[in-house]
């Protein structure tokens, strides 16, 4: 059985205007998206800005009041607030925050933010709790003189770390991380993901990886989902996503990673712009005629795409000759 | 659990000792220890902390020397003594009655008045801004259609009216009557800022984290805008010096037997008192203004105390 499955989860977020402020129209920020993760794995969960990836990821943890649908953990919909609060449900689940200086208290001393879920879940002794914060600090590779120091002065890296450490105080079976690197610099990112991976080993702790950059995702997830307006266009695996990518939206996505060998740069610039060619002349055929994305159809176990059923089979077949002939 | 902490972490029981020791000596200083040396480096803040705190326990500890009835009794010998003569620092009003003792029993009502009112008032406009500010929805509407209520009501107008009706009131009554009418400000205020803070993500780390929510909201929130807090209750404070006086200057603040300040300057609404006898009032109004100065100094600093971007004092 799934960790935790969700289920055409749809967040609809109102908005009120007018003289009686009564709600007039809606944003749909998550539109029916359904999908599973598994015990230790690493899951992506990858779109552009504003595609709703946040809003999915605060529902997983409950912060967020969905609209519809369900996210089952152990049998029990945690979309209700009491099966939340029986099932103790955050001290399994917590949450990475896409800004990590909003994230933590400006007024807490870091030991006091780290501890925070400790003193509301588990009630250790006060000696108990600081070796554990300090073993935490350690962890994530931050010395101990952290610890009565304020948020505002760490760097941006180290705020993430503060974070994470927070994250896996409670060791939780999933982690949703909210785009935990894309504030920081190039050699730090790799620094924070790597422990990220390592505590992941030691603990066995699955994470909902949230992006918006196909080409981190690329080293941390197993499985991806790509989020485009609140739905879900394409799933598969790692090798589904980047070698057999089906739908023009997770193609765009591909061709915008940057390419960092300079010998291939003009063959990558010429690909990046045939896909955008592509999807300018074919964006009907790719969505509906409200210019929302189709349900998903399986073409494969592990590989799903947004399309009509006759046109996913057709281009899974294309791909399949491509792949032949090459 | 605490197994696998302990398997991955080099962190053992035996550091706990010198860690925590190594990380003390690192501290941020306490946030009293930033406020002294925020004082210690504006000069005039310190000055009017000087005089505010001494002013505050002299009138307190000498008025507990004075007699007030004796003292508020006619003494036609003394009929508007010039200051220095029969004795009288501050010579005496048109009842040959001290001015110098009225002054310090006057202000010692009035400050304690004020510092009531301001206590009340603000813990309940802070209280009645974060509920609303947090919770949003139903409860934000109720408290605030309560709020919109008692913005309609003519406040000096009603205060006037209960005063008349209650029979027998006192310093106490009085400060409660100003209570019901004085929170609004501090709770719209507050609510603002509250709406604005409940959206960080710091509060949603703390939902995560399995806080209550009157826990977020003291603890967390609270914290956060305790700048704003600080400085809307000094000026409050000095606000609300000027509600008992003004009201008893209009004749329905304290009973016409026990002075403040306000009584005092009443004095000068004889233009003979203005003119010839200016000791009758000029003391009380001189108080008043250095008091709200002084007040509102010492707001400043602490707000820039509060705030680690404003700060002048030493840095640590
Ligand atoms: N509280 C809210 N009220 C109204 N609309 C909201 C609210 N929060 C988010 N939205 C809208 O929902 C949509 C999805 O927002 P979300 O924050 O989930 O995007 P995201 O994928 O995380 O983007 P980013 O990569 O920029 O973080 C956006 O269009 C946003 O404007
Ligand atoms: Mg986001």
């Amino acid at each position: 059985m799934s960790l935790i499955t969700i289920q055409n989860l749809k967040v609809h977020y109102p908005i009120r205007s007018g003289f009686w402020n009564r709600v007039t129209d809606e944003v749909p920020a998550v539109d029916g998206i359904s999908f599973a993760i598994e015990a230790g794995e690493t899951y992506g969960l990858v779109g552009e800005s504003g595609s709703g990836k946040t809003t999915t990821g605060k529902s997983v943890v409950g912060l967020e009041k969905v609209t519809s649908g369900s996210i089952l953990y152990q049998g029990q919909d945690i979309t209700q607030k009491a099966n939340r609060r029986r099932l103790n449900y955050n001290r399994d689940v917590q949450m990475i925050f896409q800004d990590s200086l909003s994230s933590l208290n400006p007024r807490k001393r870091i030991e006091d933010i780290i501890a925070e879920p400790l003193r509301n879940f588990e009630h250790l002794s006060k000696e108990d709790e600081k070796l554990r914060v300090l073993q935490l600090l350690d962890i994530v590779g931050l010395d101990a003189d952290a610890l009565y120091k304020y948020p505002h002065q760490f760097s941006g890296g180290q705020r993430q770390r503060i974070g994470v450490a927070r994250a896996v105080a409670t060791n939780p079976k999933l982690i949703v991380a909210d785009e935990p690197v894309s504030a920081l610099d190039l050699s730090v990112q790799a620094q924070v993901l790597n422990f990220m991976k390592k505590i992941q080993r030691e603990f066995g702790i699955s994470y909902l990886f949230i992006s918006h950059d196909l080409g981190v995702v690329r080293h941390m997830c197993q499985n991806i989902a790509i989020m485009n307006r609140g739905r879900l266009v394409e799933i598969g695996t790692r090798d589904d996503i980047y070698n057999h990518p089906l739908h023009i939206y997770t193609k765009r996505l591909l061709a915008a990673i940057p390419e960092t060998n300079v010998a291939q740069r003009a063959a990558h610039r010429a690909s990046r712009l045939a896909v955008e060619r592509i999807y300018q002349e074919q964006r009907a055929k790719y969505y509906d005629d409200d210019g929302k994305a189709y349900p998903l159809v399986a073409v494969s176990p592990t590989h799903s795409v947004a399309l009509p059923a006759a046109l996913a089979h057709q281009l899974a077949q294309e791909e399949v000759q491509r792949e032949a002939q090459a | 659990m605490a197994e696998n902490f302990n398997q991955h972490s080099d962190v053992s029981a035996a550091d706990l000792a010198r860690l925590s020791q190594e990380a003390k000596s690192e501290a941020t200083p306490s946030t009293a220890r930033i406020i002294w040396d925020e004082f210690k480096a504006d000069k005039p803040a310190m000055v009017a902390l000087v005089i505010i705190v001494g002013f505050i326990l002299f009138v307190m500890i000498a008025s507990l020397f004075i007699n007030t009835p004796q003292m508020m009794q006619t003494d036609i010998m003394n009929y508007f003594d010039k200051p220095g003569t029969d004795g009288l620092l501050l010579g005496a009003d048109s009842g040959g009655r001290s001015v110098a003792q009225q002054l310090i029993v006057g202000s010692r009502n009035s400050i304690g008045i004020a510092l009531g009112l301001t206590a009340i008032s603000s813990t309940f406009g802070i209280c009645w801004g974060l509920i609303p500010g947090y919770y949003s929805g139903y409860i934000d509407w109720g408290m605030q259609r309560v709020y919109d209520f008692m913005m309609m009501l003519p406040m000096t107008m009603m205060i006037i009216v209960l005063v008349t009706i209650i029979p027998h009131y006192n310093a106490i009554t009085l400060t409660l009557i100003f209570s019901i009418f004085y929170w609004e400000g501090t709770s719209r205020l507050i609510r603002s800022r509250t709406l604005a803070e409940s959206q960080k993500d710091y509060v949603a780390a703390s939902k995560t984290s399995g806080t209550s929510n009157l826990k977020i909201i003291f603890r967390e929130i609270m914290p956060n805008i305790s700048s704003l807090i600080i400085v809307d209750t000094t000026l409050s404070f000095a606000e609300n010096i000027g509600v008992e006086t003004g009201l008893s200057y209009l004749g329905f603040g304290l009973p016409p037997q026990t002075p403040s300040l306000g009584t005092m300057i009443a004095n000068a609404n004889d233009p003979n008192n203005i003119t010839q006898y200016w000791w009758t009032w000029l003391p009380a109004a001189l108080e008043i203004i250095i008091l709200c100065l002084s007040i509102s100094y010492i707001g400043q600093v602490i707000r820039r105390a509060a705030d680690a971007s404003q700060r002048q004092g030493a840095a640590d």
